[in-house]
This record gives structure tokens, C-alpha cells and sequence, in this order.
């Protein structure tokens, strides 16, 4: 009970507000840009080659404030969004009128989730894992090396890595396909065919975002490890004889692993934000040109769209790892 | 460890020398195949038609090319659709954001994904390698009444849409009906502001009333990357609401229709029609060759390449360095032209620099004029472009029909025209050795290229102007300009000289290329000038908050034909909104009354009067170029590569029976002329 | 100097101070360079590496050499406020936070958890639209720094949670130590290595990012930094045009500059834990 109203309320407090606060920035930021969405639209217009009759101009932008709704005050647009919200939905970007944002989301959403989260895990338990055994057993020769071999890879600028990656998978060996999510023609459906071509056209993609993600886990592993090694139980463990399998799993890992576990929290949360290089390199459906494309051409509803997504995945992150840390280090109490 | 860093750099640079360069491909002379198209006038019951006939011509020319080897490829299939009768091409514009929704009436769809240039046939389209308008569901030109108040068009004859309808006249009036009725469709405005009434008196003839004098009413159907196209009106009248109608799937006269498309964007696939000759282009054309057509949407260049490397795409727009990569790794690749340059020469664009005349002291021509002068244009061109752009003087490219209607006329009134220096002296800048200065140049840099007279002055252009950095001088001085102890300038007020030239940030873009050139001629010269990139340029320059930019200095052409009310109305006062507010024309905001008079008096000329329409035209040209209100450069410079494992006879520059880009409306018109190899 | 002394018998601390010497005089050399590192055209284009052109020169003319040398300069000078500068804003907060609890910490992590959500991409395209004059190098460290700590404090604040429950805080607070005091003396050296690496995390995250600005455009590209470098050498296609010098030097300086930082932060907080100092160097 003393946790319910100490730590749970002002916590879910916190969780609400923020999450408030973020959302509303991201209404405002948008809206500061110099130009608003209609001038852009229209300049985009004209740089993709319309030719726009200068005659009627004036007419043309009164119609494209009003199919935006951009009609009102900040007040009442802002009012507007929320009602919309609560029915889940986020209205129809400007852009690429008059598709509907969720249809636009509900379209890229499962090739960044499916992606992004396949690597986070896998890159998070093996980059431990391996950062564990390197930094337990780090006088051992192969541990040296490994250190040596992430140590080169991790700063590789992640685009020049990921395009050399293409560049010998794809064209020197043509194992890989060089472009896209599936096939040209593949249409989606549940069998075996869809699932290999996706496989297939997901794993330079994924191998590249493993390794990155994999060697930053293995390196602060690695470094926590070799500081958990030098405490006082694990030497009491050594002098007591018992089994160093135990020993490296049962003390020294599950103690490192502790701060790990806030970022993979935070790493999971924001998946939503998408893989923008990743997805330039291997023209990778996904969030994150989505969420740019809108960016850069100032379409607020999808803005609004992917990052309250984004917002909302990363605060229950964090949320949830905040309430489930005494269960991982019970020495962690908040009473 | 440390011999573990060694290996893995050394593992780095062998990969990358791998990819180095084969070596400057072979250049040899050979004959090639040229096919020729015929326009021909029939007279047609009573009325002259023009119609567009195809004589293929196998003419034999020795020309230089780059040596191709016979490719011997496997053709893979692409998901159970024969590879060798499928024809893959890059998509311009990138990823399709609204890949289910093919309603082009509304906003911007993505439409050189397939639908305009191969499903949706407008009423004519221009083709600036051929420099014709071509008919296309029109079947002859539009014929206006005396005031130009009335205009009728007739309609070409048997000719289907793809779902079997045949295609008539109630199909364009219920078009203009339904652009007239709703608010959110792009041509509303212009057809609400133009159009009285229009009616069909027999099935293949419409007939426009229109509110005011409008001598070029008839453009809005003229494609040029994008026109107003016609419904299908027994598709359309039975939806409820025209602004949100996905149109899905397209349903054109063209002689392609929807086959599939990725609902994620980065593909779509054309399937050849059964009735390919209830389309136009089948009608005036033939048969296209491809049986399916894939346009394929890619997020880097490196992909570009690499995709045309593995020969699973046969045409690409790529940048200067792009397609330099893919001739140096591609035996297989040819460019538009078979040698140095290499690029495409005859788009109908001119690039350069805009200023913004509304802002000091950018109003003021001298020194807009000083500027220019202290341009040494021949490094700009080497830096921009490597010297591959065709120089032009006036606000028109030269290409096509320009040099011959307009800048070989203007040579003499070129080279007369004089600038006043203020202090007793004048200048005439005009310099026809330019372009031989260029050929200089590309010299250097180890480049091939003929010295004749004609392809230097295809190639290179007619002339530029001289750098004269000392005469800039005096023209600034003149107005009150003076050099600091360090030899920066100051302006009349006395402090420092800033310029900030923008472009958009897209490195690969030509207004990113001129901005930069000219930001290195400027500090040479002594200004602080700086290159500002940014994505939100469009809007800042629209809105008049600039010094300088990349944008073009005038609007496009038409590319076809002499009239150049396209590139000169943009000037119209009319249309100048004060600073703050997006204007609606030319970013420079510059206009005169002169100049508006020009504009006036080529509205009332009938565009078929050429001599007429020239006189005028050349006028605003001289004005335009007494003012500087932008600086012309060079031509537009396209890239595109061509892999020739399984399709040739393309439309290059020795053989240039069309336009060269498959993102343009006449490339449906291309493939009944793209030869198989059989692989 | 004995410190320093004992920390060179670490061979890799040794590597990683010579390297980041030189990388330092290479940046001091920028001083004497020839040319004004946005001009192009200083010198013949696509040369080899020769004895006139160390490194060899580029497509637009410049001297790979000396676009290297300034390079490394602004990228160091962008990486050093960002990582610093975040760097004492994530430990203050985080101590103070993980230690305190209560309101305190819930406070501290709610301005936290606000800059972790909020995106950063956002911001920086914003701000890069409304920033006309382009962001200078300082500026740029600095937003990085705003956005780079509020992951790492959230780190450190789980770390002093754990720690506060140990025994030896306990005795501590019992034998009267103040907060401060407690938590500097008791805390910093478990802390360090973890600060450091957060450092190093965040010093490399900010190139990162730098140069993933710079591959979308979002920067100055006329100012020489290593990520300006890497994107002309892209958009150029070096990679497939063979101009290796060009390319593999960017990206050469990324791994050395990453290499030396890693290894000095390692070196330097084996040598302050007394436990593992002693293991290693045996004094």
C-alpha cells in the first residue's frame, strides 16, 4: 500500500504528463517552422514539375488551407487533434492527400517492428552475452581479439558499413537482393514463398543493424563485467570452489546485465522512430523516411502521427522498466 | 592487434580497388541503325489533318561509340513474368506515397510511375528531341476564333479505354464539367476562371466557350510533364465525391494498363494492353515491344547503380558522378550520348542563378551585371558539371529549335550590346569564343571530343559572356561600392558584402551544383559569399527572403515549337506579390512595363503566326537580357544509363527518334521502338 | 607524473595517448594550411596519393590532406562540447536523483524522460530550417549535448540505486558522512568507468550523428568535418569510381579517433578503481 501511494501514483503522474508535455512540443515544433504546409505543399508541387497557373494561385491556397484544416487558431486546431485522438485517429497528411495517416502508418508500422525489433533482441542478447564471456575471461587471448575486431567495427560510419555490406552481398557475390523489401510483383499473402522472399530481402538489412547494435552492447558489457569481476563475492565465489559456469551466469552476469536492461527498455521504445539510414541504404520500407518525408515537407498530421506512436512506446518503456526494476535487483526498493 | 587492424584496412582497400575503375571503355567507330519518324499531312475530308506517320528508316551512319560486347546473361524471371519481354525502369521521383490512390486530378500522385507515361494519353504532347507537338487523343491542332474567345478541338477516332469503353467527346466535356463542379480538384481554378461552356457537337468534337481572350487556353491539355487530363466519365460519374476517389485501378487510353503495384511504393507494373490499337500510340505508332513495364522506386543512388549493374534495371536517371560509376563498371551501359559528354543535352529546361530583384542590391542591374561578369563561366562549368552543360546567353536553353528561332538571330544584337560604366567607358561583354574555351577545358581533362563547328556549337553552345572581373569592378564602383584594405567588398554603405547564395540541399541537384560554382567565382572575386543549403528553400525564395539562389532563371519552355509565352509571362507584374507573401510567378519578382508589354502583345498573337510569335519573343528576350534578372548558365544536363542486356535501338543522341527519359509522357511513344535482344 | 608514469606502462594507454597527440597536432597544423578549406579547385582533381598530395585530392579539387587535417578538428571540437557538456549535465542528474529518490527524483526524471521522448530528429530538421545562417560547430555541440544526456543520466541514476542499498552506504551515512562528500568519494569510483564509457558512447554517438546531419544535408556542407567528408566522398561515388584515398579516410579518422578515445577511457578507469589497478599494474 505504502508502494501504491508513494512510488505508483506520482509515477503514473509522471508517465501521463510526460507523455502530455512531449505531445504537445510536437504539435507546437512543427508549427514554428517559417512556412506552413500549404506554401510547402505547393512549392513541392512546383518542384516536381506541376505547373502551377499563376492566375489562380490565390484560389488554389484558400482550397488547400481548407482540405488541411488548417483553418483555425493554433487553440482550436489543437482541440481539434485531441478529439480526433480519442478516436485513434490522426486525420489525412497533407502530403499525400487524401490518404489517411493511420493507412500510411498501418502500412510501414510491421516492416520497421518486424525489423527493428528482430535486431534490438538478437543484437541485445548476443552483444551480453558475448561482451560477458569476453569481459569475464578477459585475459584469454580470443577475448583480446574480439575487443580488437568491435573496437574497428562499432565507429565505421553506419551508412558507409551498410553500403559495403550491399555492395559485397549483392553485386561482388550475388547472394542478396540490392533493393526493397520483397520482390518486384510479390504480392503478401501467408505462405512460404512471401516469408523466404522477405527473409531474404530483410537480412542485409538486419545483419547491418546487429553488428552496430551488437558491438555497443558488447563493448559496455564487456567494461561492466571486468568491473563486477573485481568485486569481493565473486572472488569469495572463486575461493569457495564453486563451478565457474555458475559463477559466470548466476553472479557476474545477472549483476551486469542491471543497467543493461534500461537500454533495452529504451532501445525497444524507440524502434517506433524508424531506421532512417537503414532504410535510405537498402530502400527499405519503414518509419523512418515516413516520419522525415513529413518533416521535411511539413505535414503535421503524420508527424503527429508517428511520433505520438513514438512518444507513447518510449515512455511505457521506461515506465515499465521503472516498476520492474526491484524485480531484477532486489536490493532496489522504493519505499 | 595491431596486425588485426592492419588486416581489416588492408581487407578495405583491396574491396574497394576491386571496384575501381575497368579502365576507360573502348572507343571505336560503327555503324548504326537510325530510325526515322515522318510526319506527313493528309488532307482529310476537307479539313487538313496533320498526321503523324512512322517510316522506319534503316539509314547506316559511322558513328563513334563506345564498344559494347555482346552480353550473355541467364535471364531470370521476375516472379513468373518473362524478364526478357519485361522492360524495368528507375523512378524519378522515389517512393510513391499513395501507392493505392491513382487519381491524378487531385495533389500530387507520382504520376511517372506509369500513369503519364505509358497508361494516360493527353490530348498532345510535346517531345523536344523531335521538337514536335505530338497528337494524341486530339487528332490535330486547336483552331481558335478571331478574338480568340472560342476554341474547338477535334478528337481522334477509334480509340478505346482500357477497360473496352470507346473513348468520345462526352469523356472530355464531362472532364471539364467535373473540374468546374468541385473545389478540391488542381484544375478547378483555372477552368472555373477561363470556361464559360463547353459542348460536343458530334461524338469526336469539343467546343469551348471561353470567358476572356485566352490564345493559350489550350495548353492546359498540352502534356509536358503534366497537363489536365481527361476522365473517364463512365467511371467517374458514378462516384460521389471526385477529391477523394482512389481511382484505383487507373483505367487510361494508353497503350498500357495496372497489372500490380507494391503497397508499399517502391514498385508498379504495367501490363501491354490486348486492344493496343484502340490506344493512340498504338494507332500512330504500332506495337510496343515490352510486354509488361516495371517502374521501380529506389532510396539511394548506390542501389541505382548497383540494381543496373546486376542488369535488373535497363533505364535510370543518375547523377554526374552516378553515371560515370555505372559506364566505368558496365560493359553493358551506354549513356544518351555514345561519347563524352555522354549526358542528355536536349531538356528543355535552363539552369543558372535567380536574384531577388526585390531586395538591395539586388535591385539594381549594374550590379547584377557585376556579377555575372565576374563569372569565369568555363571554371564554373568545369566545377558544376565537369564542362558536360550547353552554354546559353539568353533566358531560353539552346536546344531544339532555340538556336535556330531565337540565340542565331541574336548573335549580332549579342555582340552590339553595350554596358555603361559610369565613368565615360562602355563594355561589350558578349563572347563567342566561349564555348571553344570549353572545349579547351574538357581537353584537359583527358576527354574526347569533336572540334568541328556545328557539334561545338551543338555541344557547347553559341557563346557566353567574357569574364571581366576588372569591368565588374568599375560597374560596382559606379555604384558606390568600394574594396576594404583586404580586398573584400563593401557595399555602399560601407559595410561588408555578404551574399548568400541557397539552393536545395540535394547534392546531386543542378541548383545545388550552380549555387556552389558561383559561391567560388564570388569569393575569388572578393565577396564574402557563402552556399546555403536548405529544404525549405522553395518556400523562402517563394516568399522573397534571399540574396541569391540556384533556382532557374526563367521557367521552363515548351520545348516544342517557337512560342515562348510559357517563359516570358512569368515576369507579369500581375503576378508579383510583395515580400512575405509566396509570389506566384518567377522568384526574382522583377518585372517591368516593358516587359509587360511584350507579355500583352504575345497573348494576342495567334501561336501558329511562328514569324509573329518569334518577333515578340526575341524582344523579351533582349529585355531580359538588358536586366539579368537571373543569370543563364548552362542547359538542363539529364544522366540517364541505358543497359543494353535486354533491350536496345534507345533513342541516344545519333538516333533520336524521341525524348530519352522514361519518366516523360512520350516514353509510351518509345516502346513500339525498343528492340528485344533476345536474352 | 607518477600517475602519469603508471599510466604509461598501459601500452594501451600509451597508443591511444600518442594518437590522440597527433591527432591533436594535426589539428593545430590547420593553422599553417595553404588554402581555405571551402574553396574548391585548389588543386588538379582525382590525383593518387603522391609525394606533392599526401593523402591525394578529391573530385572538387581540395587537397584530402588538409580537408583531413580541419576535419578532424571540427569533429573533435563538436564531439568534446557534446560529450562533455552532456556529460556533467547526465551525472549531476542522475546522482543527484538516483540518490536522493523521492520527489527530487521523480522530478529530475521527468524533465528527463521529456528530452528522451521528445524526437530528436525533429528538432534538429527544425531547427536547421529555422537556423538560416546553418549551424556553426559550437551550436551544433551543443544541441547534441541537450539531447545526449538524458539516456545516460537515467544509467548512472539505476547504478546509484544499486549502490545506495550496499552496505558501505550504510556505514557511511551512519558515521555521519554528508551527501555530497559520500557521493563523491563512495559512489565516483564505481561511477567512473561507467562515465567514461557513457562518454565514449556518447563522444562516437555524436559523430555519428554529425555525420548522419550530414549525409541528409543538415549541416554547413562546406565546413570540413568528417561526416562533410564522408558525404562528398558518397555523393561523389568514390566507392565505385575507385577514389579510395578519399573515402577510406574519413573513415580511417573515425576509427583511430574512436579507437584512442576507447582505449584511454579504459586505461584510465582501470587505473582509478584501486582493485583493478592493482591487478594490473602492481604497485
Amino acid at each position: 500500500m505504502e508502494f501504491v501511494k508513494q512510488y505508483l501514483i506520482p509515477r503514473l503522474v509522471q508517465y501521463f504528463l510526460v507523455m502530455f508535455v512531449g505531445i504537445t512540443a510536437v504539435f507546437i515544433l512543427p508549427r514554428l517552422a517559417p512556412s506552413d504546409p500549404v506554401e510547402r505543399t505547393i512549392t513541392q508541387l512546383r518542384s516536381q514539375g506541376s505547373y502551377l497557373d499563376p492566375g489562380t494561385m490565390d484560389e488554389f491556397i484558400e482550397d488547400l488551407t481548407e482540405m488541411y484544416g488548417l483553418g483555425g487558431s493554433w487553440l482550436e486546431q489543437y482541440g481539434a487533434f485531441w478529439q480526433r485522438l480519442f478516436h485513434a485517429d490522426f486525420g489525412v497528411s497533407f502530403f499525400q492527400f487524401p490518404t489517411p495517416v493511420n493507412e500510411l502508418i498501418r502500412t510501414a508500422l510491421p516492416w520497421t517492428a518486424a525489423l527493428l525489433l528482430t535486431t534490438t533482441v538478437l543484437s541485445w542478447v548476443g552483444g551480453n552475452l558475448v561482451g560477458g564471456l569476453a569481459g569475464y575471461f578477459n585475459r584469454k587471448r580470443w577475448s583480446k581479439f574480439l575487443d580488437t575486431v568491435v573496437m574497428i567495427i562499432r565507429p565505421l560510419p553506419y551508412y558507409i558499413m551498410s553500403f559495403a555490406l550491399l555492395l559485397l552481398f549483392a553485386y561482388v557475390v550475388r547472394w542478396f537482393p540490392v533493393s526493397g523489401g520483397t520482390d518486384i510483383g510479390r504480392r503478401a499473402a501467408f505462405n512460404w514463398p512471401f516469408i523466404k522472399d522477405v527473409l531474404r530481402h530483410a537480412f542485409l538489412p538486419a545483419l547491418s543493424l546487429v553488428i552496430l547494435g551488437g558491438a555497443i552492447w558488447f563493448q559496455t558489457m564487456k567494461l561492466i563485467v571486468q568491473n563486477v569481476n573485481a568485486e569481493a563475492f565473486v572472488q569469495y565465489a572463486k575461493l569457495g570452489g564453486v563451478k565457474e559456469g555458475r559463477i559466470v551466469s548466476r553472479y557476474v552476469i545477472r549483476n551486469a546485465m542491471l543497467p543493461q536492461i534500461t537500454g533495452l527498455a529504451l532501445a525497444l521504445g524507440q524502434i517506433f522512430s524508424g531506421a532512417l539510414i537503414t532504410e535510405i541504404v537498402f530502400s527499405y520500407p519503414g518509419l523512418g523516411t515516413l516520419l522525415y518525408n513529413a518533416i521535411i515537407t511539413g505535414d503535421y498530421n503524420l508527424i503527429m502521427g508517428i511520433t505520438v506512436i513514438s512518444i507513447v512506446a518510449i515512455t511505457t518503456a521506461v515506465l515499465l522498466i521503472d516498476l520492474l526494476y526491484p524485480l531484477f535487483d532486489p536490493r532496489v526498493r522504493y519505499a | 592487434m595491431r596486425k588485426t587492424v592492419f588486416t581489416v584496412w588492408l581487407v578495405l582497400v583491396v574491396a574497394s580497388l576491386i571496384l575501381a575503375a575497368c579502365g576507360t571503355p573502348e572507343v571505336v567507330e560503327k555503324p548504326v541503325e537510325v530510325t526515322r519518324i515522318v510526319v506527313e499531312t493528309q488532307i482529310v475530308e476537307g479539313a487538313p489533318v496533320e498526321v503523324t506517320k512512322v517510316v522506319k528508316e534503316v539509314v547506316t551512319q559511322e558513328v563513334v561509340v563506345t564498344a559494347t560486347p555482346v552480353p550473355k546473361e541467364e535471364a531470370p524471371d521476375v516472379l513468373g513474368l518473362p524478364r526478357n519481354e519485361m522492360f524495368i525502369a528507375g523512378q524519378l521521383t522515389g517512393r510513391v506515397g499513395t501507392p493505392s490512390n491513382f487519381n491524378e486530378w487531385v495533389g500530387w500522385k507520382w504520376r511517372d510511375r506509369g500513369m503519364q507515361n505509358l497508361a494516360n494519353e493527353p490530348l498532345w504532347s510535346v517531345d523536344f528531341a523531335t521538337g514536335q507537338i505530338v497528337p494524341g487523343l486530339a487528332a490535330g491542332d486547336a483552331v481558335y476564333n478571331a478574338d480568340f474567345t472560342e476554341v474547338t478541338i477535334p478528337l481522334r477516332k477509334g480509340v478505346a479505354w482500357d477497360d473496352g469503353t470507346p473513348f468520345t467527346s462526352a469523356d472530355v466535356v464531362f472532364t471539364i464539367e467535373t473540374l468546374i463542379k468541385y473545389e478540391g480538384l488542381n484544375s478547378h481554378n483555372f477552368m472555373v476562371d477561363n470556361v464559360v461552356s463547353v459542348t460536343a457537337p458530334d461524338d469526336y468534337t469539343v467546343v469551348f466557350k471561353l470567358k476572356q481572350s485566352n490564345s493559350r487556353f489550350h495548353t492546359t491539355f498540352l502534356d509536358r510533364w503534366g497537363s489536365t487530363w481527361i476522365m473517364p466519365k463512365h467511371i467517374f460519374e458514378k462516384v460521389a465525391d471526385p477529391v477523394t476517389f482512389e481511382f484505383n485501378p487507373f483505367v487510361g487510353t494508353g497503350p498500357y494498363k495496372l497489372h500490380s503495384f507494391d503497397p508499399n511504393g517502391y514498385w508498379t507494373i504495367w501490363e501491354k494492353r490486348a486492344d493496343w490499337d484502340k490506344s493512340p500510340t498504338g494507332i500512330i505508332f504500332g506495337e510496343p515491344k515490352p510486354k509488361y513495364v516495371v517502374f521501380q522506386a529506389f532510396a539511394n543512388e548506390g542501389a541505382k547503380i548497383l540494381a543496373q549493374l546486376t542488369h535488373s534495371l535497363d533505364a535510370v536517371d543518375l547523377s554526374a558522378e552516378g553515371l560515370k560509376a555505372a559506364l566505368a563498371q558496365g560493359e553493358t551501359n551506354r549513356a544518351y550520348q555514345p561519347t563524352f559528354p555522354w549526358v542528355v543535352n536536349n531538356d528543355p529546361a535552363l539552369t543558372g542563378l535567380t536574384f531577388n530583384t526585390a531586395k538591395a542590391p539586388y535591385d539594381n542591374p549594374d550590379v547584377r551585371w557585376a556579377l555575372l561578369l565576374a563569372i569565369d563561366i568555363v571554371e564554373y562549368e568545369g566545377q558544376a558539371v565537369d564542362g558536360t552543360g550547353t552554354l546559353s546567353p539568353v533566358h531560353v536553353p539552346s536546344l531544339g529549335s532555340y538556336p535556330a528561332d531565337y540565340i542565331e538571330p541574336m548573335q549580332q544584337w549579342l555582340s552590339d550590346f553595350t554596358l555603361d560604366l559610369g565613368n565615360g567607358e562602355t563594355f561589350k561583354p558578349y563572347d563567342t569564343d566561349a564555348p571553344k574555351r570549353l572545349v579547351v577545358y574538357v581537353k584537359d581533362r583527358g576527354y574526347v571530343v569533336s572540334e568541328e563547328a556545328v557539334m561545338v556549337a551543338k555541344t557547347f553552345g553559341l557563346g557566353w559572356y567574357k569574364y571581366a572581373p576588372d569591368v565588374a569592378a568599375k560597374l560596382l564602383e559606379k555604384n558606390g561600392f568600394s574594396k576594404n584594405a583586404d580586398g573584400k567588398w563593401l557595399l555602399p554603405d560601407g559595410t561588408p558584402w555578404k551574399v548568400e547564395v541557397m539552393s536545395r540541399s540535394d547534392m546531386s541537384h543542378l541548383e545545388f551544383k550552380n549555387a556552389a560554382a558561383a559561391v567560388q567565382q564570388w569569393k575569388k572575386f572578393g565577396i564574402d559569399a557563402a552556399h546555403v543549403p536548405s529544404d525549405n528553400v522553395s518556400a523562402l525564395t517563394g516568399n522573397g527572403e534571399f540574396d541569391v539562389a540556384g533556382n532557374w532563371p526563367a521557367q521552363e519552355p515548351w520545348g516544342a515549337g517557337a512560342d515562348l509565352y510559357r517563359v516570358l509571362d512569368y515576369y507579369n507584374s500581375a503576378y508579383i506579390e510583395p515580400v512575405g507573401t509566396l509570389t506566384k510567378a518567377h522568384t526574382s519578382r522583377w518585372s517591368t512595363p516593358e516587359m509587360d508589354d511584350v507579355i500583352k502583345r504575345l497573348r494576342e498573337t495567334d501561336p501558329a503566326n511562328t514569324a509573329e510569335v518569334i518577333a515578340i519573343g526575341t524582344e523579351g528576350l533582349k529585355l531580359l537580357v538588358k536586366e539579368m534578372p537571373g543569370i543563364p548558365t548552362f542547359g538542363y544536363i539529364g544522366f540517364v544509363s541505358w543497359d543494353q542486356t535486354y533491350w536496345t535501338n534507345w533513342p541516344g543522341s545519333e538516333n533520336p527518334y524521341n525524348q530519352p527519359y522514361t519518366h516523360w509522357g512520350p516514353f509510351k511513344y518509345m516502346t513500339p521502338f525498343l528492340e528485344p535482344t533476345g536474352n | 607524473m607518477k600517475v602519469f608514469r603508471d599510466l604509461l606502462r598501459d601500452y594501451r594507454f600509451m597508443w591511444s595517448f600518442g594518437v590522440l597527440c597527433a591527432l591533436l597536432f594535426v589539428s593545430f597544423l590547420t593553422i599553417f594550411a595553404p588554402d581555405d578549406p571551402t574553396l574548391w579547385g585548389v588543386v588538379p582533381r582525382d590525383m593518387k596519393p603522391s609525394w606533392s598530395y599526401l593523402l591525394g585530392t578529391s573530385s572538387k579539387g581540395q587537397d584530402v590532406f588538409w580537408q583531413a587535417a580541419f576535419a578532424v578538428r571540427n569533429s573533435l571540437i563538436i564531439a568534446l562540447i557534446a560529450g562533455v557538456v552532456s556529460r556533467v549535465i547526465a551525472v549531476l542528474v542522475g546522482m543527484v536523483a538516483g540518490y536522493k529518490r523521492g520527489r527530487t527524483d521523480t522530478v529530475l526524471m521527468f524533465i528527463a524522460d521529456c528530452f528522451l521522448v521528445i524526437p530528436l530528429f525533429l528538432i534538429i530538421v527544425m531547427l536547421a530550417m529555422l537556423v538560416r545562417e546553418q549551424m556553426n560547430l559550437v551550436t551544433m555541440g551543443l544541441l547534441l549535448a541537450f539531447f545526449g544526456w538524458a539516456w545516460d543520466a537515467r544509467v548512472i541514476r539505476s547504478q546509484i540505486l544499486s549502490l545506495r542499498e550496499r552496505e558501505f552506504t550504510q556505514t557511511a551515512v551512519l558515521s555521519g558522512t554528508r551527501t555530497l562528500p559520500l557521493v563523491l568519494k563512495e559512489y565516483m569510483p564505481f561511477s567512473t568507468p561507467l562515465v567514461f564509457s557513457t562518454l565514449i558512447n556518447n563522444m562516437s554517438w555524436a559523430i555519428g550523428m554529425e555525420i548522419t546531419l550530414a549525409i541528409l544535408g543538415l549541416v554547413d556542407m562546406d565546413v570540413p568535418t568528417l561526416g562533410t567528408m564522408l558525404q562528398w566522398a558518397i555523393s561523389y561515388q568514390a566507392m565505385l569510381l575507385g577514389y579510395w584515398w578519399w573515402i577510406l579516410t574519413p573513415i580511417a579518422l573515425s576509427v583511430l579517433l574512436f579507437v584512442a578515445l576507447y582505449w584511454l577511457s579504459v586505461s584510465i578507469s582501470e587505473y582509478l578503481d584501486p582493485r583493478t589497478r592493482i591487478q594490473r599494474v602492481g604497485a
